[in-house]
């Protein structure tokens, strides 16, 4: 259920905040190029940064999603953006050579985030990131708070898919009907949703000051980090690779259109 | 020094209709094992609360009265203050969990408190030696059970080190093996040392304890040993608690000894020479093989069912079985063993992986759930996971408006529903505002007005008090009566037994046992291998070579 995998490997034992970094890092590179041949190099880089982080399990549960949203990208860009090569044209609608490879290149850029985050989160649990984000200067409630957030999303959606099979027993039918009646047709789940999750946060919070939470501005990390040369140096390839990426884009390379 | 001393102490939630504690008074000594108890809604849960001062910094209101914890007014102390005095343990113990696994879980109250990392780690492995979870601490807590959970939920609080452990209903969501746990824990604590709180309805907790307490309308009512509460059998049943059988069975018979237990009552059967009368128990018999000739036409057909979760782990495995018009039908089983996955078939929310699912005669593959919603009706465990309208009219009225029903006869169909679950004159309430054994009525209801043939129920008396139990149960019995097919989903064991015709084991996907309560429940120990342990008259009977079900039918047929 959860994405985190307990497992070990070089990712796993680096200090939260070089992961954190590190992601940060990758969205940065993700968006120097829009070229698809210089984005594929990224991506197949961050590709071997999850077979690195024993994270292929959980890329394969969200391989369709990958797939879907690349072959979206390609298609939207390739409608709305005009470019001076034209492939092809039927009416108001045209494609050209640049739309299309502009529009593979966002699909690429797409799929390289969602795979760096999934490869975060499978390789960093709820506590190293509660704790690299303190280490980061966040007050711990603040830090709290924000990786639980990751960690409750996969409980509230067994829930919700609890109450939609409830009412999809009692006939609620959700696909047919226009826009506008369609969104009505929420309201039967949205509020027990709604109720529960309140509810769950109330029942939540009163544990955790029952536990001592949030009282104290110290408090022990039972976890322990000590960053070593492999994190520098995780951070210091990343940075020259970026780096050298800004420079070739500086002189003209991997862009299809250079106003975007 | 008494541990916790509560002087008039009254409570009404910011906003609530009337005061939730009436001028308690409560007192408990150190060491001793309190057992609360009462109605749903007495005010136990907020007793509880007000005793780490989470009422009122967290929930608020107009509080009077006076706590003292340990011998220390607790007035101008905050939740934190009393951290390693008083330790909470919630019903829910799902939202409690939020740490990846289970050794950082035991650790989040001592990293709060700012204790060095060797302490941490030795009150870690310390808590959860006392509630058996040495092994676990890598695990992720959402792949525990029930009980393993809950476990962890207290092992997080002992952390902490309070002296005085407060649990607010912690079996009340478990299956039976999940129960025992808990209270096998407790047993542990007690002899260890801790004082403890515990709000129960089992009467199973209740033996190891010093002292039971009864709360009603957020008073005591009564307060004594074990054994002179549980033996006043009326007492306990106005105050929504099940009374031991083999108490209730003695009383009702005027037999003077007073025992729960199995083995002092054969004792006194023997003495008195007293046996199960044949002619009465063929009788019985004979009756209950009459059921059949009631029953309709087949309406759900299983056959060789097989069901696979994603990445191939089998929830069914070969399943077979027949229901007919007019059945009422109790499938039981460990949590896991796919008792919500087979009955989920039963109106096509899930489809078969293998085998075929038949209802009316209709493959479900080529069925809609909203189709199959015409007569099969499913009533989720948790009535909140499907309430959503303003007015109960409106809430009862949807299901009906999405089938298609015409507006004449969905206003007549909710009129008639509401008045079923009796409800009448709620039409305009706010179903928010209702009690929990009302909202679940509410969803029953809200089922009912489609008019399926037939009603599923998971765990329908599930965090009900045993009034609301029984309520709930009797309205599913008259609805059988008037012909409805009655599918439930429970753990209760002694509800299977008082009220279901047929009953079905499950374990580990497969069916092990189908029939009758009676010819199912003879067979103790195949069930004990599922961790099902039968109700106390049950296993008396089956001591002296008949299977009874209730404490009427033991009346009935016992000799004397």
């Amino acid at each position: 259920m959860f994405i985190y995998l307990d497992k070990d490997s070089f990712l796993h034992h680096l200090h939260p905040v070089t992961k954190i970094v590190g992601l940060i890092l990758l969205f940065i590179w993700a968006m120097v190029f829009n070229h698809p041949l210089y984005l594929s190099i990224i991506f197949v880089i961050v590709f071997f940064l999850s077979l690195l982080a024993k994270s292929l399990a959980n890329l394969k549960k969200f391989w369709i999603l990958l797939i879907i949203l690349a072959f979206f990208s390609t298609l939207l860009w390739s409608f709305f953006l005009r470019g001076p090569s034209r492939l092809f044209k039927l009416g108001f609608i045209q494609i050209s050579k640049e739309s299309f490879l502009y529009g593979l290149a966002m699909g690429i850029r797409i799929d390289t985030m969602i795979i760096s985050g999934i490869i975060f989160l499978s390789s960093t649990r709820t506590e190293d990131f509660t704790q690299g984000l303190s280490s980061l200067g966040l007050p711990f409630p603040v830090s709290f708070a924000l990786s639980l957030s990751f960690r409750l999303v996969p409980t509230f959606a067994v829930t919700s898919s609890t109450i939609i099979q409830a009412q999809k027993s009692r006939g609620l039918d959700l696909e047919s009907g226009r826009l506008l009646k369609r969104i009505r047709k929420h309201i039967p789940l949205f509020v027990p949703i709604l109720i529960h999750a309140i509810r769950n946060t109330d029942l939540l919070a009163m544990a955790l000051e029952s536990k001592g939470f949030g009282f104290k501005k110290k408090r022990t990390y039972y976890l322990q980090f000590r960053s070593t040369w492999k994190d520098w140096l995780s951070i210091a390839i990343l940075a020259g690779l970026i780096g050298f990426s800004f420079y070739i884009r500086l002189n003209g390379y991997g862009m299809i259109f250079h106003r975007i | 020094m008494k541990a916790i001393e509560v002087d008039t102490l009254s409570f009404t939630y910011k906003g609530g209709p009337k005061k939730a504690l009436d001028g308690i008074k409560f007192e408990q000594e150190q060491g001793e094992m309190v057992v609360l108890m009462g109605h749903t809604g007495a005010g136990k849960s907020t007793f509880s609360r007000c005793l780490n001062r989470l009422i009122p910094h967290f929930h608020k209101g107009n509080y009077s009265g006076e706590i003292r914890i340990l011998g220390n007014s607790i007035r101008d102390k905050r939740v934190y203050d009393l951290v390693g005095q008083i330790g909470l343990v919630f019903q829910d113990f799902e939202s409690q969990l939020f740490s990846t696994n289970v050794e950082l879980e035991v650790a989040f109250g001592p990293e709060n408190l700012c204790l060095s990392r060797e302490e941490i780690k030795r009150r870690v492995d310390e808590s959860l030696q006392l509630v058996r979870l040495k092994g676990f601490e890598r695990r992720e807590p959402a792949s525990l059970s029930g009980g393993e959970k809950q476990r962890l939920a207290i092992a997080s609080i002992l952390a902490i080190k309070p002296k005085i452990v407060v649990m607010d209903e912690p079996t009340t969501d478990l299956d039976p093996q999940g129960k025992l746990e808990i209270f096998s824990v407790a047993k542990i604590l007690k002899s260890e040392g801790y004082t403890i709180l515990f709000i129960e309805h089992e009467t199973e907790a209740i033996l190891e304890a010093d002292k039971i307490v009864i709360v009603d309308r957020g008073k005591v009512v009564t307060e004594g040993k074990p054994y002179q509460i549980l033996k006043d059998v009326e007492l306990l049943e106005n105050h929504g608690i099940r009374p031991p059988q083999i108490a209730k069975l003695l009383k009702e018979i005027n037999e003077p000894t007073i025992s729960f237990n199995l083995d002092e009552a054969l004792k006194v059967f023997q003495k008195r020479d007293w046996k199960i009368s044949d002619e009465k128990y063929t009788a019985l018999l004979k009756k209950e093989e009459e059921q059949h000739i009631g029953y309709g036409k087949k309406i759900i057909e299983v056959k060789d069912l097989e069901y696979f979760y994603p990445e191939n782990i089998k929830a069914l495995d070969g399943i077979s079985l027949d229901i007919q018009e007019g059945e009422f039908l109790a499938i039981i089983g460990q949590n896991g063993s796919g008792k919500t996955t087979l009955v989920k078939h039963f109106n096509g929310l899930l489809k078969p992986s293998k085998g075929k699912v038949r209802v009316a005669g209709e493959d479900t593959k080529r069925k809609q759930v909203s189709e199959l919603g015409k007569i099969v009706g499913y009533v989720f465990q948790n009535p909140d996971h499907q309430i959503f309208a303003n007015t109960v009219e409106e809430e009862v009225a949807f299901g009906p408006g999405n089938l298609g029903i015409s507006k004449e006869n969905i206003s007549r169909f909710v009129e008639e529903a509401l008045k079923e679950v009796g409800l009448e004159g709620y039409e305009g309430c706010d179903p928010f505002s209702l009690t929990k054994g009302e909202r679940q009525r509410v969803a029953i209801a809200s089922i009912l007005s489609a008019r399926p043939q037939v009603l599923i129920l998971d765990e329908p008396t599930t965090g009900l008090d045993y009034r609301q139990q029984k309520s709930v149960m009797e309205l599913l019995k008259s609805l059988n009566g008037k012909g409805h097919t009655i599918i439930i989903i429970t753990h209760s064991l002694w509800v299977v037994a008082e009220y279901a015709k047929r009953v079905l084991v499950l374990h580990q996907g497969k069916i092990i046992l189908d029939g009758s309560p009676r010819r199912v429940f003879s067979q103790e120990e195949k069930l004990a291998d599922s961790f099902l342990r039968l109700p106390e008259i049950i296993r008396l009977s089956n001591r002296m070579e008949r299977t009874l079900l209730s404490v009427d039918e033991f009346k009935y047929c016992l000799e004397r």
